[in-house]
């Protein structure tokens, strides 16, 4: 019984042991997954000829013609949508009709002058007109059924006057005439909240389509272009249909969120067919395709990371490392070489190593801060260059946190390599320096370049050291290393928590993390091969 | 006696032209020799050195630009006091609330991180195959691999919606989401330093355990893990390290709201560590104000607590590193 | 046989008549032994050498000459310091620290030791085999090559003009010649020992340590490499380390017994393996040493 007991203890501990490592890997799929579901929505998604359009406008990408064709073939798609509206407005928007038919007045005036049209016939043919125009407004500005409808059949009561037909004043009845067919149904007590509905539902159309063709380009590019993306636009097609509703349950219980379709605000109107005509044809408007857009990589954001892409960071972050590495690279090998082969033990080497290992502990943001102290505020002015955060600083502050990295693993690549090479070179007459280049140096090296790789992963993921030394989250292009610049991980910290506008678009937040995540374990998959074959090279394959 | 010639070779011509130089240097060769590899020797011995003036200049930088604060504020107040407030007037800069939000996030984390990493370094080193453990690896690397900023985001993306949506815990960005994220960061050390220690631990002894009727659970518990202490331990400490020093997750998940949890079990609410508030306010400060000193006097606290704990792991790696079962 | 040991003597530039002389393809044991002096190869001679790392002794109150364009073979119980003995004639135990030596050791009357020694030069003119294959990890010409580089020749025509000569001269040439910038390392275990032969003599040397380089050789390969060794003596003063006594039987016309750091005895092979006028040597040849 005792047995069969421990038995089972020690089944369950195993047990728990693999559900640890099992664990694990659970974890590691849940950290990258949305990562990666998120981020590959920034490279490859469906695109709209919204994001098209834009591509040609401001990149000149893509085949000029065939985007023109598109665009035109959903213009016609889309003028459907505004004929509706403008049908609709001819009853709501009364001020617009008020002011057309008060310059339709003043053509009619201007038009009799030009035909020398004088005296007693000009005077009555004004009044009329004047009556008309009175008329109408008195008609625009009624909520009572039966006056407005009074007051369009009496206008419409001059319209087979011959003395008007041909002329300017013929625009009244087309009014009058649209006036009665638009308004038919149309409770007039509800036209001010017609208009407040019609207008939400034109932003979510300009949102949806980008602003009518006709209407100047607004100054902000996000409302220069439609929905560009197709889950985008499918959000804003919702939005399209259904109103959201704060609805109280009852006293004192929370408000809860309901959904009710646009479409009641506006039954009964001749806008109602435009709640069957979007969902139906919004293919044909937007044109959507698969698309793959790689110059994600390369492209500089635009307007705080709603388009665009993640260029100016890649770029960043690849100079600061680069520059970290220039430094690093150097010190740390030359320092490896003389640990490594050195042959004292003495008090010097004992303290060298010691500071190597308390480096290795300083934490990052220390780093960040010994940077911002020494490089930015000392060092750089001492030389003249100016106490700011530059590529510079940063590059060398990521220098000294690199160093321990980089000294270990050379250390380790140089002690590898077999002693009997450097015997044979010795045994040949060749002195310790050119042992060391000729021979242990190049044996070592791909356990080095693994090393070297390491500490560039490390670099480039580092954001603590940066934060005060030479990343911004927002700024040009860099012209020179003593300029700030953009890194891909401070900007993923910024987009993540300090950029609003950055919340509308979250394809392009987790592209930006992918990105750095991406770019670091691509080289570490580097460095695991790198390792591998030099460790084949040096068992003799 | 003839040679049989496989190759069928001019035996050595090489011998024609055998000309030396002289065996013994000339005094200039000699005194040439003599500076060019004492030269050399310095050189590189200087470069090496750059290490230790690296240190050197950060605890003497991060020191001297302590002074000013510590000077006008007083040791006792900075560290016993938990208010602070550095935009009042007058500011007031209390510490301990950062201190211990530090430790606490550090502590709930290791809770976590110690018992999964001691056992997935067991399943890894007593349990499977050489083959599933070089399977296994490449996700542990890749765990370590993953910057911190990826985490952050992580912890502010995923994870804090979740714990709000499923957890019914009124915000996200709390000391639990922190420390759960620290802990993951931790592993990867925690499983490959006692790894390597629990695999170090000779055959000899297992196999003595197991020929004595010991089960698994039995000898890694009595006789692998107490031979494997040191390596074990030092584990744990490196993993401290990696999760009091870092930066970006606390700050992004943590909450950074300036308080001492109260009451102490309760992981949900927000915290504030010392490296988050170096982050989140260097950046407005001026150099010289006293709000700058007092972040560098937080720093000097932060380098002491690691450099402590450095010289800790290292003496337990040094033991590690001899056989440990006898 | 006495009568044609060659004296010491300081090597002095010899004729290219003479040259050619000793580079005959088949000359015969007895013809090298009793050719006319002055010999191209090096004299080594050990005055009460000993040597110490720290105070450990590694060889003490070592003295003997080997003599020019044999082959001397020294063989031994293990750690008696014969490895040591034979790398201490080009200082290659100076890579240990702190080694020190006692008494003389002469390359041609000239101290090894001395503080003047230019080691570069020692070890062009003592060539060393080592007991593992050991080529770098590089391509087989640039492993032959590597030797003459450093003497600074950079003549492409001059350089495979010796990479060719040192691979015919290790025997190897044939094996080897259409691969030239094959790696080394993708040789057999055999191939490489020779074309660490061929390293060697690319340097031209004047002597060759062999610290037992067929240890780690199968048979066919350590006939191979004896079969060279014959070749070579014609041309170098061959000093071979070698647990094997069959070997050192077969290959060696000296042979010194050393045991415990001492030099036991030291005399021609035939009288050693036959007659041999230690006790102690007595045991460990006819296999009843410890």
């Amino acid at each position: 019984m005792r047995l069969a007991l421990r038995l089972a203890i020690d089944k369950a501990f195993t047990a728990a042991t693999a559900i640890a490592v099992i664990g694990l890997a659970g974890l590691l799929i849940a950290v990258l997954g949305p990562m990666v579901a998120g981020g590959a929505q920034a490279v490859i998604f469906t695109s709209t000829i919204e994001f098209r359009r834009m591509q040609l406008n401001l990149y000149n990408r893509g085949d000029h013609d065939q985007i023109t064709r598109q665009i035109a073939r959903a213009s016609a798609a889309r003028q459907k949508v505004y004929d509706l509206i403008d049908e609709f407005k001819q009853g709501i928007d009364t001020q617009y009709l008020a002011d057309q038919v008060r310059r339709i007045h003043r053509q009619f005036g201007q038009e009799l002058k030009e035909r020398d049209i004088t005296g007693p016939t000009y005077a009555e043919l004004r009044a009329i007109s004047a009556q008309i125009r009175d008329r109408l407004e008195h008609a625009l500005h009624t909520d009572d059924q039966d006056i407005w409808r009074a007051d369009l059949d009496y206008v419409l009561g001059f319209s087979s006057d011959s003395r008007l037909i041909g002329t300017a004043a013929e625009a009244y009845f087309r009014i009058a005439r649209q006036l009665k067919q638009a308004t038919n149904g149309l409770d007039l007590s509800m036209r001010s909240q017609y208009a407040l509905a019609l207008k939400e539902l034109e932003d979510i159309l300009q949102e949806l389509l980008g602003p009518r063709p006709s209407s100047a380009a607004p100054p902000l590019l996000r409302q220069q272009y439609g929905a560009t993306r197709w889950d985008q636009a499918q959000r804003l097609l919702h939005r399209l249909l259904y109103q959201t509703k704060w609805v109280e349950q009852g006293r004192g219980r929370p408000l809860v969120r309901m959904e009710v379709p646009r479409r009641q605000r506006f039954e009964g109107t001749c806008l109602e067919q435009l709640f069957d005509y979007v969902p139906n044809h919004i293919r044909d408007m937007l044109l959507p395709r698969l698309t793959f857009y790689w110059q994600f990589f390369i492209d500089d954001s635009l307007e705080s990371h709603t388009f665009g892409g993640v260029g100016p960071e890649v770029l960043g972050s690849i100079l600061i490392t680069l520059m970290a590495m220039a430094v690093a690279v150097p010190l740390g090998i030359a320092s490896a070489a003389y640990l490594a082969e050195t042959r004292s033990t003495g008090l010097p080497i004992r303290i060298i190593r010691m500071c190597i290992n308390t480096l290795a502990g300083v934490p990052s943001i220390v780093f960040g801060l010994f940077g911002l102290a020494f490089f930015v505020l000392t060092f750089l002015p001492a030389l003249g260059l100016g106490a700011r955060p530059s590529i510079l600083a940063a590059g060398l502050t990521l220098a000294v946190l690199s160093m321990p990295v980089m000294i270990r693993s050379s250390e380790e690549a140089i002690k590898a390599v077999p002693s009997t090479y450097k015997e044979a070179a010795l045994a040949l007459g060749a002195g310790p320096l050119r042992t060391f280049l000729t021979v242990t140096f190049p044996a070592a090296l791909p356990g080095i370049l693994t090393g070297i790789i390491l500490s560039l992963s490390r670099v480039a993921g580092e954001t603590a050291p940066v934060l005060f030394t030479g990343a911004v989250a927002m700024g040009p292009i860099p012209k020179s290393i003593l300029q700030p610049t953009r890194t891909l991980a401070y900007g993923s910290y910024d987009m993540a928590v300090g950029d609003r506008i950055a919340e509308l678009s979250p394809h392009n937040q987790y592209g930006m993390v992918l990105t750095l995540v991406m770019l670091i374990l691509s080289l570490n998959a580097m460095a695991i091969i790198l390792r591998a074959r030099a460790s084949a090279k040096l068992r003799g394959h | 006696m003839t040679i049989e010639t496989k190759d069928h070779m001019a035996l050595p011509v090489v011998a024609a032209d055998r000309t030396y130089r002289p065996l013994y240097l000339t005094a200039r060769e000699d005194l040439l020799g003599l500076v060019a590899s004492w030269v050399g020797r310095c050189l590189l011995f200087a470069i090496t050195s750059i290490s230790i003036l690296t240190v050197l200049l950060i605890f003497v930088f991060v020191i001297y630009q302590s002074i000013p604060f510590l000077q006008q504020y007083g040791l006792a107040s900075f560290l016993c006091s938990t208010d602070w407030y550095p935009q009042a007037d007058p500011p007031r800069f209390g510490a301990l609330a950062l201190i211990i939000g530090s430790a606490y996030v550090t502590i709930v984390s290791m809770a976590i991180a110690v018992p999964i990493g001691i056992l997935a370094a067991v399943f890894l080193s007593e349990v499977v195959t050489h083959q599933i453990r070089n399977m296994v690896k490449p996700v542990i690397e890749v765990l370590a691999a993953i910057p911190s900023v990826a985490y952050g985001f992580f912890a502010i993306k995923a994870l804090a919606p979740w714990m709000q949506e499923y957890l019914g815990i009124p915000t996200g960005a709390n000391a639990l989401n922190a420390s759960l994220v620290l802990a993951i960061m931790a592993l990867p050390t925690i499983i490959s330093v006692s790894e390597d220690s629990i695999s170090a631990v000779g055959r000899e002894l297992r196999e003595a355990a197991y020929s004595l009727g010991s089960t698994r659970l039995e000898t890694t518990v009595k006789v692998v893990i107490p031979a494997a202490h040191s390596g074990i331990m030092a584990a744990v400490v490196l993993g401290t390290m990696r999760a009091i020093g870092e930066t970006m997750v606390v700050w992004m998940a943590a909450g950074n709201a300036n308080q001492i949890p109260s009451p102490w079990w309760d992981l949900t609410q927000s915290v504030r560590t010392m490296t988050a508030t170096i982050a989140g306010e260097m950046g407005e400060t001026a150099k010289g104000s006293t709000h700058y000193s007092a972040l560098f006097a937080v720093s000097v606290v932060l380098l002491l607590m690691t450099s402590v704990l450095n010289v800790i792991s290292n003496i337990l790696l040094g033991r590690s590193l001899r056989p440990s079962y006898t | 046989m006495q009568g044609h040991r060659p004296q010491t003597m300081g090597w002095t530039p010899i004729p290219e008549a003479m040259t050619m002389e000793i580079s005959r393809p088949s000359v015969t044991a007895s013809q090298i032994t009793a050719l006319p002096s002055p010999c191209p190869c090096g004299v080594i001679k050990a005055e009460a050498f000993s040597l110490y790392y720290g105070q450990k002794v590694g060889v003490r109150n070592v003295s003997m000459e080997i003599y020019p364009c044999t082959v001397t073979a020294i063989i031994g119980p293990s750690g008696c310091g014969k490895s040591t003995f034979l790398r201490s004639i080009n200082r290659m135990n100076d890579l240990i620290p702190g080694v020190r030596t006692e008494g003389r050791l002469l390359l041609d009357g000239h101290d090894i030791y001395d503080k003047r020694t230019n080691l570069v030069s020692l070890r062009q003119q003592v060539g060393m085999v080592f007991q593992r294959p050991n080529p770098f990890p590089k391509s087989i010409f640039d492993n032959v090559a590597y030797g003459p580089r450093l003497q600074g020749i950079r003549n492409r025509m001059q350089l495979q003009q010796i990479v060719e000569q040192s691979l015919r001269a290790a025997a190897l040439w044939n094996e080897v010649k259409d691969g030239l910038n094959k790696s080394a390392l993708a040789l057999s275990g055999g191939q490489q020992q020779r074309l660490c032969i061929a390293r060697a003599l690319a340097t031209r040397p004047r002597i060759l340590l062999m610290d037992e380089p067929c240890s780690a050789l199968d048979p066919i390969a350590t006939g191979r490499i004896e079969d060279l060794i014959e070749q070579l003596k014609a041309s170098y003063t061959i000093v071979i380390v070698t647990h094997n006594m069959q070997q050192a039987a077969r290959i060696s016309q000296w042979t010194a017994f050393f045991c415990l750091g001492e030099l036991i005895e030291y005399d021609r092979t035939e009288r050693i393996f036959s007659n041999p006028t230690n006790k102690q040597t007595e045991d460990y040849i006819s296999g009843r040493f410890g």
